[in-house]
């Protein structure tokens, strides 16, 4: 009986998620009505300027089971927070943007007080990943997708793939730097770029870009579409049907969620070496489809390295000596190990600074060409055809019997057959995307392993291998 | 006097000069012809076999030409497969098409070739062909088991035990006495050379021939050649030695025989296009432009002018064994002046190669002397200028 209630309880009674369960969007109206449009969607946590704050609003969101957060930004009023959050019915404050570090100390603890969650969504620099709270968040983030040219064209060398502007392996650094355990959800903010019109694959492939990770992009939406949205045009809420829709993918029950890095190369960084950049030599890696993890020195142990074949330390003067012992153990048994040019550091990276300038790509150019030679043909774990627009995500279940690659395709147009070789003998593989049933995949024999073809790749989909 | 936008003949002009002759027995200043098939396919669903089968029945049979023959196909994969025109499949705008080279393996197995080679010089990498195949999208396996014997070779680079092999420029050398090549080439009783149908940035067109510029390893002609050996790990392409002159090969390699000759590509290109053709020697031409693009021979041309690049469906097929006179009939067909010389029509920048090529007796290049077979050659017209 008292089961029998709580399912009846679970169906029809929205109950709200705790923060580490919230799906963010930006909203633009605090007309109640509006809130159909997440009904029965995952976004649960809608966050809004202040101009928005209303009770009416925050009452039919918290009868829904939605949460909804402020937004409050520097020179914003902080005195009578704590009175107008509640006034508002709402769960949380967002700090957007760079306070003053005390101003912002004080603030929070008394909002805490008051039960509201506090989500600190400013600069990456400031993240708390030694302690964080139930949120880690920056509103950095680089809009996601190939880099096009003023003509119109992807930029690429002449010879070379397409550049994809990405935050995943900022994002990969993120999740390595965290507490083990962590339950801590990242939140990266970024926004369309401003007087484009933005294809729907555009916002399916930013949702991706954080998701891969495990991570949640704050969406946002351009002007336009989050007028037309409000006024529930109809091809605006399809675009925001396909969002909500991929969303619901991601959040899926599905060995990789929540699964630990994979590969056979090890990339020891920290925030002074670089770790919270875009474009840097994580992002450089990941391009060519080396499976790669970051090991923040921290966790640099044997246990670390145990499955490493190769390894690139970017700033050796960092490491204390039982760190650089771990290493020396390492190209001991076998691995081979890279460091970066002596005498060269990473620029210490300014508060508004997300991408490295010009001269420091070229060095780190540098570093990654030594590593692509040190890679080479050599497969670390996957090795991924076909795929010049695409990123991946290489994650194992912690006894290593399950594997999965997660894809996501940076391109506007449906990629035929890639083709992926994974390390070693796996017995199955299955495929899952968007709205798709599960499907098993021939497998075939290869010098490294097994080999899967891929007839279609979408935004996204994910492999695994058991 | 101005210039020819483009070969824009009158249907008079066209009938006359697309009126087929049968091939004749040539005096020996004559240079040689050889019939040339074409034919339409709009589809690359459709039956490549049947479709390249037909065709080579027209011009004699493959079974004559390669039966017990080792057969080298280069292929024409131009270009990092990383990069797309406007995100479409590689086959279908500037590379080969797997279907094609599928279906060409297995006629090649069943008129009994002893061993099927595919070549290229991927861009850029001394890595397998499979591995750059892969990475076109192509199913790699099924081309393997089209037929017994079937081998890869990317020949940018020293990839298979051996040494590379020097083929001589038969006669007056234009640029390089002599190339240094993969031993693929050497090893090669039946070279078909399999093109895509393109305009090109440099040499005007991009057909048979000028496939064969591929041939050269970047290891020897590259950007990043060493100066004295060859760098069989090369990661550029062949611009600065080979278009621009700006350096000399690897010393491996003979040296530029005028090194005071023009450095200009539109001089240099189409010369070392035809010598190529005349030190190793194509035995069968085939010319996909089923579909392809217009305007220039990949996706990374630009300002060019012919202007913007586009995706287009000619629908068209030729084959043959001169390569000079089987590129001459799909000049023809893109609507330019096979015989046009430079300042004009797709030569406006740079020489004609199927000229150049003809005076060095590879082949004929006038229309007059080539029996077209298969389909009239108005029926398969297609404007490559916009």
């Amino acid at each position: 009986m008292v089961r029998a209630i709580g399912l009846y309880l679970t169906l029809v009674v929205p109950v709200m998620a705790g923060a580490t369960g919230w799906i963010p969007a930006r909203w633009y109206s605090n007309d109640p009505s509006t809130l159909e449009l997440v009904r029965a969607t995952p976004v649960n946590c809608l966050v809004l300027e202040s101009s928005l704050w209303s009770r009416a609003f925050g009452e039919q969101a918290a009868a829904m089971g939605v949460s909804v957060l402020g937004v409050v930004k520097p020179g914003d009023e902080l005195a009578d927070l704590t009175t107008r959050s509640a006034a508002a019915k709402l769960q949380g404050i967002v700090f957007e943007g760079v306070f003053p570090k005390e101003l912002l100390e004080r603030t929070t603890a008394m909002l805490r007080d008051s039960r509201l969650t506090v989500v600190e969504l400013g600069p990456r620099t400031r993240m708390t990943l030694n302690s964080p709270g139930d949120i880690v968040a920056t509103n950095q983030g680089v809009w996601p997708g190939i880099n096009i040219a003023d003509d119109g064209s992807a930029k690429s060398a002449p010879s070379g793939a397409p550049w994809i502007d990405t935050n995943t392996g900022f994002l990969r650094f993120v999740r390595s730097a965290l507490p083990a355990g962590s339950q801590s959800q990242i939140w990266i903010g970024y926004a369309p770029p401003p007087k484009q019109v933005i294809p729907v694959n555009r916002y399916l492939q930013a949702i991706a870009d954080a998701e891969l990770l495990g991570a949640h992009w704050l969406i946002t939406l351009d002007a336009d579409l989050s007028k037309r949205l409000m006024a529930r045009e109809e091809k605006a809420v399809d675009t925001w049907k396909k969002m909500t829709g991929l969303l619901g993918y991601f959040q899926s029950p599905g060995p990789w969620r929540n699964a630990t890095a994979y590969g056979g190369l090890a990339l020891v960084q920290d925030i002074e070496s670089g770790g919270l950049y875009s474009g840097g030599i994580l992002d450089m890696i990941s391009v060519k489809h080396t499976p790669v993890r970051a090991v923040p020195r921290r966790n640099l142990s044997d246990g670390e390295m145990k499955q490493v074949r190769m390894a690139v330390n970017v700033d050796p003067a960092l490491l204390d000596d039982a760190q650089k012992e771990v290493l020396r153990r390492f190209t001991r048994g076998g691995g081979t190990l890279l460091t970066a040019p002596p005498g060269w550091k990473f620029p210490p990276q300014r508060e508004d600074q997300i991408t490295l300038d010009k001269e420091d790509v070229k060095i780190l150019d540098q570093i990654w060409r030594e590593v692509n030679s040190m890679t080479g043909r050599h497969n670390l774990g996957a090795r991924l055809f076909n795929v010049a627009s695409v990123l991946s995500y290489l994650s194992s279940s912690d006894d290593g019997k399950r594997i999965s690659l997660q894809l996501v395709n940076y391109s506007d147009y449906e990629i035929e057959n890639v083709t992926v070789h994974l390390l070693g003998k796996w017995k199955s593989v299955k495929v899952r995307g968007p709205g798709k049933e599960d499907r098993s995949l021939p497998v075939f024999e290869t010098d490294d392993g097994t080999g899967v073809e891929l007839d279609r790749l979408g935004v996204t989909a994910v492999l695994v291998a058991e | 006097m101005a210039l020819r936008k483009s070969w824009a003949p009158s249907r008079r002009e066209l009938l006359s000069s697309f009126a087929a002759a049968p091939a004749v027995a040539l005096g020996a200043s004559t240079p040689p012809s050889a019939p040339v098939a074409i034919a339409r396919c709009t589809s690359y669903g459709e039956d490549q076999a049947a479709l390249l089968r037909g065709m080579f029945d027209k011009i004699g049979g493959l079974g004559a030409i390669v039966r017990g023959k080792t057969v080298t196909v280069k292929l024409n994969l131009t270009g990092s497969p990383a990069l797309r025109f406007q995100g479409k499949p590689l086959g279908s705008t500037h590379y080969s098409h797997p279907a094609q080279i599928g279906a060409l393996v297995r006629l090649l197995g069943d008129a009994g070739a002893r061993r099927i080679r595919l070549v290229e010089s991927g861009y850029g990498t001394a890595g397998p062909l499979e591995e750059y195949m892969l990475d076109s999208g192509w199913n790699v396996r099924a081309i393997k088991n089209a037929a017994p014997n079937v081998e890869f070779a990317n020949t940018n680079a020293l990839t298979v035990k051996g040494r590379y092999a020097r083929r001589k420029v038969p006669g007056n050398p234009l640029v390089f006495p002599s190339y240094m090549l993969h031993p693929a080439y050497e090893e090669t009783d039946v070279m078909v050379s399999m093109a895509k149908l393109k305009d090109h940035a440099t040499c005007g067109v991009t057909l048979a021939m000028k496939n064969m510029f591929g041939i050269t390893p970047a290891s020897i002609y590259g950007d990043d050649a060493g100066a004295d050996e060859p760098n069989e790990n090369p990661t550029k392409g062949r611009v600065d030695t080979c278009h621009f002159g700006k350096r000399q090969p690897a010393r491996i390699a003979e040296a530029e025989v005028d090194s005071q000759s023009s450095r200009e590509p539109g001089f240099r290109m189409p010369r070392i296009t035809a010598e190529l053709v005349a030190a190793r020697p194509i035995d069968i031409s085939i010319i996909d432009g089923i579909e392809t693009m217009a305007g220039g021979e990949g996706p990374w041309i630009r300002d060019h002018w012919r202007g913007a690049l586009r995706a287009v469906k000619p629908g068209i097929m030729v084959v043959g064994t001169n390569p000079v006179c089987t590129d001459t009939v799909a000049t023809a067909l893109m609507g330019y002046d096979p015989r046009a010389p430079r300042g004009q029509g797709a030569f406006r920048e740079c020489d004609n190669t199927l000229l150049l090529a003809e005076q060095m007796g590879i082949g004929a290049a006038d229309l007059k002397q080539i029996e077209v077979r298969g389909v009239r050659m108005e029926e398969l017209l297609f404007r490559f200028t916009a």
